[in-house]
């Protein structure tokens, strides 16, 4: 009690408040163990003008591919640990293997490979905001063209 | 006719600075007598004397009268004097040289030399005792020395109650007392 | 005197003019009968004066035009504009408060940032994902960046030689960004 006397406690309040922040910022930047994967494969085609509603969430996203309609097929999620991977699959015989590579600044870097049949057809690495996502599109599918959602997020 | 406080206050916000001429005329000395009983140096006290009937000139147009113009003025010197004082870097013995210098040249006028030495000690412990009380109770004490400042009016000028102010002189008094109790 | 602790406060009310006038008669009485409370009173009185005759005697040596010709040095005196917000500043912000607002603003600045850089929405400033390393495998692919949605799109093109095993039909040969 004597020493909380002495001590300006002004100084000590502020010394309890840096911490505090400190521990915030250290908390933010602590790396995550696991990262939850979530693929939704969509088809895009001119066939008609339908929009699924279940897509509401990426409307202005797909728009940008300029196709008329647009359906989920699709909607998988998996938490894939550290330096680990999982392997989602997608409508067409095809894969996708995705493994979350390293987290820095609340952005995650994901190594993607599309796989068709037991053939590669493209390998990226992407680093993307937490809870962000990124497009991936382009083979055919039912008269249309597959277009793959990949978002993650740090759990 | 002596016009009153609120007709001068009426002819500044009209642009007359002879009235406010008139104002600082009425007030220069009591509000100088405040904020030297709290600041304790002749330079120091003159200083903030100044600014205080130059911030009330720049202010005196969104003066509305909702309370009268001598609690307004000492308002805005007591606050001026408190961070005066907080901006004071005087160490003790610089404050002591210039009270000296001060209860020396009050010391002339006396006539008779053993009471002016009673006197001058009295008034020099008076004066360290005063410098060690707090803002808040040493504003008090040296407000009440004002002619016709009531305790209403002394709550209104510090921004607390009367009873705040009761307690506080109350306070100070008896502190002081303790330390002067030889000399009174 | 002893007896007369209580009597204290009214002395001094009473010395400042606060107490109603049947209040004061009856005090002025005790006090003429009382040993200790007339000393009480004699003391305080005493305080009184001197203080005030320390500061008026002070006061009376200002005089007046001298320090009216300095305020109106001042009132005509073009002030930097700086000054004044020094001035509200101190009024608004005395030192007491100041020492609180240095250093709550470092912590909400650091709140600030570690809030923002781990929480990311879509209209955040890195929400663009970047695309580091890509390979196609000798096919076309293309990427598009588009910047209302924030939207990164990496679009792989239909292999023209069917080598694509997945090809059922023929499909749009790609979006029309």
């Amino acid at each position: 009690m004597k020493l909380l006397k002495k001590a300006p406690l002004r100084v000590l309040l502020f010394s309890l408040l840096s911490m505090l922040a400190v521990a915030v910022t250290g908390t933010a930047q602590k790396q995550p163990q696991n990262v939850e994967v979530r693929i939704r494969a969509i088809l895009a085609s001119n066939q008609s003008d339908e929009f699924d509603a279940s897509l509401k969430g990426l409307e202005k996203q797909l728009r940008v591919l300029k196709y008329r309609s647009y359906r989920l097929l699709n909607d998988e999620s998996q938490n894939i640990p550290r330096n680990g991977n999982k392997v989602f699959e997608i409508p067409g015989g095809r894969s996708l293997m995705v493994a979350p590579q390293e987290f820095q600044d609340n952005r995650i870097a994901l190594l993607v490979r599309l796989t068709g049949g037991q053939k590669p057809l493209l390998d990226t690495t992407v680093r993307i905001a937490n809870k962000g996502n990124f497009i991936l599109g382009g083979p055919p599918h039912e008269g249309g063209v597959l277009v793959l959602s990949i978002s993650a997020a740090m759990q | 006719m002596e016009l009153t406080d609120r007709e001068l206050v009426q002819q500044c916000q009209a642009g007359e600075m002879s009235a406010f001429q008139e104002l600082v005329s009425r007030y220069h000395q009591k509000v100088y007598m405040v904020i030297f009983g709290l600041l304790r140096n002749r330079e120091d006290a003159l200083e903030v004397a100044q600014e205080t009937f130059f911030r009330a000139y720049r202010k005196i147009s969104g003066f509305q009268g909702g309370s009268s113009f001598y609690t307004w003025i000492y308002r805005i010197a007591v606050n001026l004097a408190i961070d005066a004082q907080r901006r004071q870097k005087r160490n003790p013995l610089d404050f002591r040289e210039s009270m000296d210098g001060l209860l020396e040249s009050q010391g002339e006028a006396a006539r008779d030399p053993f009471a002016d030495f009673h006197d001058k000690e009295l008034r020099e412990k008076l004066t360290i005792a005063i410098n060690d009380l707090t803002p808040e109770h040493k504003a008090v004490i040296v407000l009440r020395t004002i002619e016709g400042l009531s305790y209403k009016d002394i709550g209104e000028i510090l921004g607390c109650s009367e009873g705040t102010v009761m307690s506080r002189l109350h306070y100070a008094r008896k502190k002081l007392q303790d330390k002067l109790r030889a000399f009174l | 005197m002893n007896g007369c602790e209580d009597k204290i406060a009214s002395i001094e009310l009473w010395l400042d003019g606060e107490l109603s006038g049947a209040e004061s008669e009856s005090l002025r009485v005790h006090m003429a009968a009382c040993a200790g409370c007339s000393e009480a009173r004699r003391r305080l009185e005493k305080l009184q004066s001197t203080l005030t005759g320390v500061l008026l005697s002070e006061a009376q040596r200002v005089d007046f035009m001298p320090f009216w010709r300095a305020v109106q040095l001042r009132v005509n005196e073009k002030r930097p504009w700086y000054q004044d917000a020094l001035d509200w500043m101190r009024g608004v912000l005395p030192a007491s408060r100041l020492a609180w607002v240095v250093p709550a603003v470092i912590v909400l600045l650091l709140a600030g940032v570690s809030l923002e850089s781990y929480w990311r929405g879509g209209a955040g400033r890195n929400a663009f994902a970047t695309v580091e390393s890509i390979d196609a495998y000798g096919r076309n692919v293309a990427l598009l960046r588009e910047y209302d949605t924030k939207t990164t799109v990496i679009w792989l093109y239909q292999d023209q030689e069917g080598e694509n095993e997945a090809a059922e039909e023929s499909a749009p040969s790609g979006p029309a960004f």
